[in-house]
């Protein structure tokens, strides 16, 4: 039984409308009833799964199936909003009427929920013990009622049950000589009956399973309203304070530019490669890092380091990486610098975007790196592919004169005859090494100005994880036992009880006081 | 009375003892991997060694429903504790295997840094989910077997743990480089929670068929069932091709590392269509004869689809040993290919297709290509490497594991009917089971929450959004409604026993479906695994 199993029964009795019931009491009793929330369950199920069949417009791969479809198909779907089943009306409102559902229910069975916590039932006839799951009947010894009914409790404490004596009246019909009741006469009869009880709350904790669900519910549906998502390319060194909010619309990314209350400044992107001479794939790679700096005019300057798994949140925006433009590129590097005059080679260290003074006064300036290089139609350096086939870096050089030099470093070793290989500014330059990185990262950026879907997922989620093991981990044990005198300290123990859950642990908890009692006999006994 | 609490406290012990060793057990296994190092048993022997204890396992168990023995009681009980802990043991050894690969691979390149060991917990892929998969069964029946009278159980469910580890098997146990985004502590504990549920929902599916055993749903009804199953299955294996050709065309791989690469060609393997043709037209038989039976009471129609059932599990049997030995046996793939090929044009022009449709075109360029370009690319594509072309088990694994599959069910239906009452006696009460059910449909609910919610907070942590209606995402939350249906059932109906037990069984076919199906057949994020 779960934990509304028993309220429900028992207000069952009570909810026979009349056909005199007025019409909104009707439909209320319809819209809490849990025969609807599990019709509702059904029609979710029966959309979400259209919804996994038919590829939604935000899955990569829904191009390609929508120029698959006929121009009929596209007709039918589109007009029933199938290519975004999960924003269409339809959804939302069954999501609603789910919604309703869920707090009309908790409203309408809460209060008889709530007497189990509030009034225990310490009453019980004899009648009543031996109709439970589990009942038994022991004899014990003792000096008097009240004694026998102080073990029993002290038993029952013994056993993790939180236990309570009172005295009750119980009124029966007199039996006559024939043993016959007499229908005429009422007797009452008073005995001690001892209450046991554990796991009260648990009878509330479908409820608590409903409030999460509800915040989860609301919170998800306040994030989607008041919030967006967004994307922005980072390369190092650029700056700014416009996103790319994406909007889909079928095959087709609808973008638009958001402007930031503040300012985004890329220092630097790094990608953790298992195979550092490898390629920059996604196989080869353990993590991308973006660097940047936030230049707020309320708040002042800010450093965050996005990683994948580790995103960054400001003012309502969340950063994560997302993704990377694999155009090999160089984050840094070191060149290997051959005096034109002769003498002995050194190298020195040079980051992307970066600048260098050699020991004579030449300056060094990073421009660019190609992975592949070469010269385009314009006769500018450019690159042939992707991949680190022929590396080179182009950089700025400043003799200490005031000369300036746009120099070559390969990767390759090239003839001092081939011109992009000759010595410039008094040196030969190559370059040495480098370490492999994207020519950009791109993070995606989803604001959320109340934080709601953290209260939804995290609180709702956790709250409703949490209420779920509270509620099927544990259960409501209650256990009665009535003392009837049976001679000279001797007294009879009608014990009875049940469990709205887990029916086999409450069978051995009980067999347990059961033994328990009967060996407080036997050792009496003794 | 401490006395007696005492020896309550023992008893309980005692009775969780075959969970307790089995984990403890496992546990010293990774500690010897870690000393030993890679000489020690590789984690695809200890997997296969948990397969063989879970059938036998099973089949103790089995023989002591049909004629009762402590002895085979024993043996099945500590057989499957075996299992459980080779199974446990295989995915411990796994995960420090994935992590000196990955070392191996580093150092060897000259980067010395050393990633964290969560990386590498086995949760990368199919294989890995399987062997958790099983493993969340059979620690479910160990702990359940605390209770004698739930003993039984691993007869049920250690045969569906046992297809899960020959899934497995078939996948292939090859370490995978794992994909950045998976880096994350979240992974251990939403694929942990996914494996244990899963699990949990598997032990209550085998509950609820036991159930209606017991409730005397007629054994025809039951074949019926399974042979719409198996009818299913081999429908849509090989592409459609049983039914639509007659033949069974198996799945070519070239090789590649880490793991082999599945090409888009496919080679027919003698006598496997045929046969499973008959086993179709046996298991229709089937489905009249006892259709017939249900509704006409007639003794006769019964009979005949017994026999035909029985046929049916031979050739069934039949078509799967062809299938092993053709892929094991084949030898000149190219020509048979190619001679395949000049009987059936068609195949270049479909096989030319998925060939591109994996070179990441948009849907106006993959529009643009004609019949001419698709068959071009194909035979480009076997020029190249037609002579690399090679078979293997594990080229299809959730064909051959769904045609596994189909024939255990055809063999336990075959089981069910044999001394059906005598079977029937001996389970527990209904009650007993009914409420067993509840407890594990309970479990599996409240499982498939932590699923969909440690899911979504994963993903809001990687992705920046915490439900996408990723097909996965779906199919959990579906199996998730499917149960919360169940719960609330007996609430509003009082919908229990045979009502809850229809219910737990389509429950746990929807996890099955989010488990394969979304993995094997629709796109998304959790394509992975």
């Amino acid at each position: 039984m779960s934990a509304t199993e028993e309220t429900i029964k028992a207000i069952a009795a009570n909810k026979t409308r009349t056909k005199s019931t007025p019409v909104l009491n009707r439909i209320l009793d319809f819209l809490s009833s849990v025969r609807f929330g599990v019709v509702l369950l059904c029609l979710l199920v029966v959309l979400a799964m259209i919804g996994m069949l038919i590829i939604q417009q935000n899955v990569n791969g829904f191009d390609a199936y929508f120029a698959s479809l006929t121009p009929a198909e596209k007709f039918v779907y589109g007009s029933l909003e199938l290519f975004d089943i999960y924003h269409s009306w339809y959804f939302n409102f069954l999501l609603l009427v789910l919604s309703l559902n869920i707090v009309l229910a908790s409203i309408d069975r809460f209060p008889s929920a709530w007497s189990y916590v509030k009034n225990p039932k310490l009453n019980a006839t004899h009648n009543f013990l031996l109709k439970q799951k589990q009942n038994t009947v022991i004899e014990i010894e003792s000096a008097d009622e009240k004694q026998a009914a102080e073990k029993v409790s002290r038993i029952f404490a013994a056993n993790g049950f939180k236990s309570q004596i009172t005295k009750s009246n119980n009124s029966f019909y007199k039996i006559d000589e024939n043993g016959e009741k007499d229908f005429s006469k009422i007797e009452t009869k008073s005995n001690l009956i001892v209450y046991g009880e554990r796991g009260k709350w648990n009878r509330l904790g479908a409820y608590i399973v409903h409030v999460a669900l509800l915040t989860l519910f609301l919170g998800h549906f306040v994030a989607l309203q008041t919030g967006f998502d967004a994307d922005v390319r980072m390369m190092p060194g650029q700056v700014t304070n416009e996103i790319q909010m994406i909007q889909f619309k079928l095959d087709k990314q609808e973008r638009y530019k958001v402007a930031l209350p503040f300012t985004i400044y890329c220092t630097d992107i790094e990608q953790d490669l298992i195979d550092p001479k490898g390629s920059i794939n996604i196989q080869n790679t353990i993590d991308w890092h973006t660097r940047i700096k936030i230049d707020d005019p309320q708040y002042g300057e800010t450093n965050a380091d996005v990683s994948l798994n580790r995103p960054f949140t400001y003012r309502g925006y969340r950063f994560f990486q997302a993704s990377a433009i694999t155009l090999g590129s160089a984050r840094n590097m070191v060149l290997e610098l051959t005096p034109q005059t002769g003498g002995q080679s050194f190298t020195v260290d040079l980051v992307r975007n970066g600048s260098v003074n050699l020991p004579d006064g030449t300056k060094v300036d990073y421009e660019a790196f190609f992975p592949d290089f070469t010269f385009n139609q314009e006769g500018k350096p450019d690159t042939k592919s992707a991949e680190y086939n022929n590396p080179a870096a182009v950089l700025n050089v400043t003799s200490p004169n005031g000369d300036k030099n746009k120099v070559f470093a390969f990767a390759a070793s090239l003839s001092d005859k081939i011109p992009v290989g000759a010595p410039k500014a008094g040196y030969k330059w190559r370059l040495k090494s480098f370490e492999k990185s994207p020519l950009a990262h791109v993070l995606s950026i989803k604001y959320d100005p109340y934080n709601a879907a953290f209260i939804a997922w995290y609180i709702g989620g956790f709250g409703l994880i949490g209420a779920l093991c509270f509620v099927f981990f544990l259960s409501h044990k209650r256990i009665w036992a009535m003392i009837e005198e049976r001679g000279e300290n001797k007294f009879e123990v009608v014990l009875g009880g049940d469990a709205n859950r887990n029916q086999p642990g409450f069978e051995d908890k009980f067999n347990k006081i059961s033994d328990a009692l009967t060996n407080e006999k036997s050792v009496a006994q003794n | 009375m401490e006395e007696v609490r005492r020896i309550q406290n023992k008893s309980t012990f005692r009775a969780y003892l075959p969970a307790i060793l089995a984990l403890v057990g496992a546990f010293l296994m990774l500690f010897l991997r870690i000393e030993i190092g890679a000489k020690f048993i590789s984690d695809a022997a200890l997997m296969m060694i948990a397969l063989a204890c879970y059938i036998f396992a099973a089949l103790f168990q089995l023989t002591n429903l049909y004629a009762p023995s402590e002895m085979a009681q024993k043996i099945g009980l500590w057989t499957a504790t075996l299992g459980v802990f080779f199974n446990l043991s295989s995915w411990l050894v796994r995960w420090v295997g994935a992590f000196d690969r990955e070392i191996a691979m580093m150092r060897e390149s000259g980067n010395m840094a050393t990633p964290w060991f969560f990386r590498y917990i086995p949760f990368a892929n199919l294989y890995d989910l399987s062997l958790a998969f099983a493993f969340g069964a059979g620690i479910t029946t160990l702990l359940l077997a605390n209770r004698q009278k739930f003993q039984f159980l691993s007869a049920f469910t250690l045969p569906l743990a046992a297809l899960i580890l020959t899934l497995a098997r078939f996948i292939g146990p090859e370490f995978i480089d794992l994909p950045p985004v998976l880096d994350s502590y979240w992974r251990p504990i939403h694929v942990g929670v996914a494996s244990l549920s899963y699990g949990v929902a598997l032990v209550c599916f085998a509950v609820a068929v036991i159930y209606l055993l017991k409730d005397k749903v007629k054994v025809e009804a039951m074949a019926i069932w399974s042979s719409i199953f198996t009818l299913a299955v081999i429908g849509t294996v090989s592409k459609f091709s049983v039914f639509t050709e007659f033949v069974y065309r198996a799945g070519l791989f070239l090789p590649s590392s880490p793991k082999p690469f599945s090409s888009p060609f496919r080679l027919e393997i003698p006598y496997v269509g045929a046969m499973l043709v008959i086993s179709g037209v046996l298991l229709l038989g089937v489905i009249v004869s006892f259709l017939i039976y249900l509704y006409q009471n007639n003794e006769s129609a019964k009979k005949i689809g017994h026999i035909l059932l029985k046929i049916s599990l031979a050739t069934q049997i039949l078509a799967i040993a062809f299938l092993v030995s053709g892929i094991k046996s084949t030898t000149d793939i190219p020509a048979k290919l190619q001679t395949q090929i000049a009987n059936n044009q068609s195949q270049l022009i479909i096989a030319g297709k998925e060939l591109a449709s994996k070179q990441g075109l948009s849907a106006q360029e993959f529009s643009a290509l004609t019949p001419m370009q698709f068959e071009q690319a194909a035979k480009q594509f076997l020029q190249s490497n037609g002579d690399k072309l090679f078979l293997s088990l594990n080229t299809n694994p959730v064909e051959l594991a769904g045609l596994i599959t189909a024939l255990a069910g055809t063999f336990f239906v075959i089981l069910f009917g044999f001394k059906t009452e005598t079977l029937r006696e001996r389970l527990p009460s209904l009650e007993s089971l009914d409420g067993l059910m509840y407890k594990t449909a309970s479990l599996a609910f409240a499982g498939l929450a932590m699923l969909l919610i440690t899911g979504a907070i994963w993903a809001n942590e990687s992705w920046g959004r915490p439900w996408g209606f990723d097909s996965k995402e779906t199919g959990a939350l579906i199996a998730w409604l499917t149960y919360a249906a169940f719960l609330h059932t007996r609430i509003s109906r009082g919908w229990s026993g045979r009502s809850s037990a229809y219910f737990a069984i389509v429950g746990f076919l929807l996890v099955i479906f989010t488990y394969l199906g979304v993995s094997y057949l629709l796109p998304g994020l959790h394509s992975y695994a």
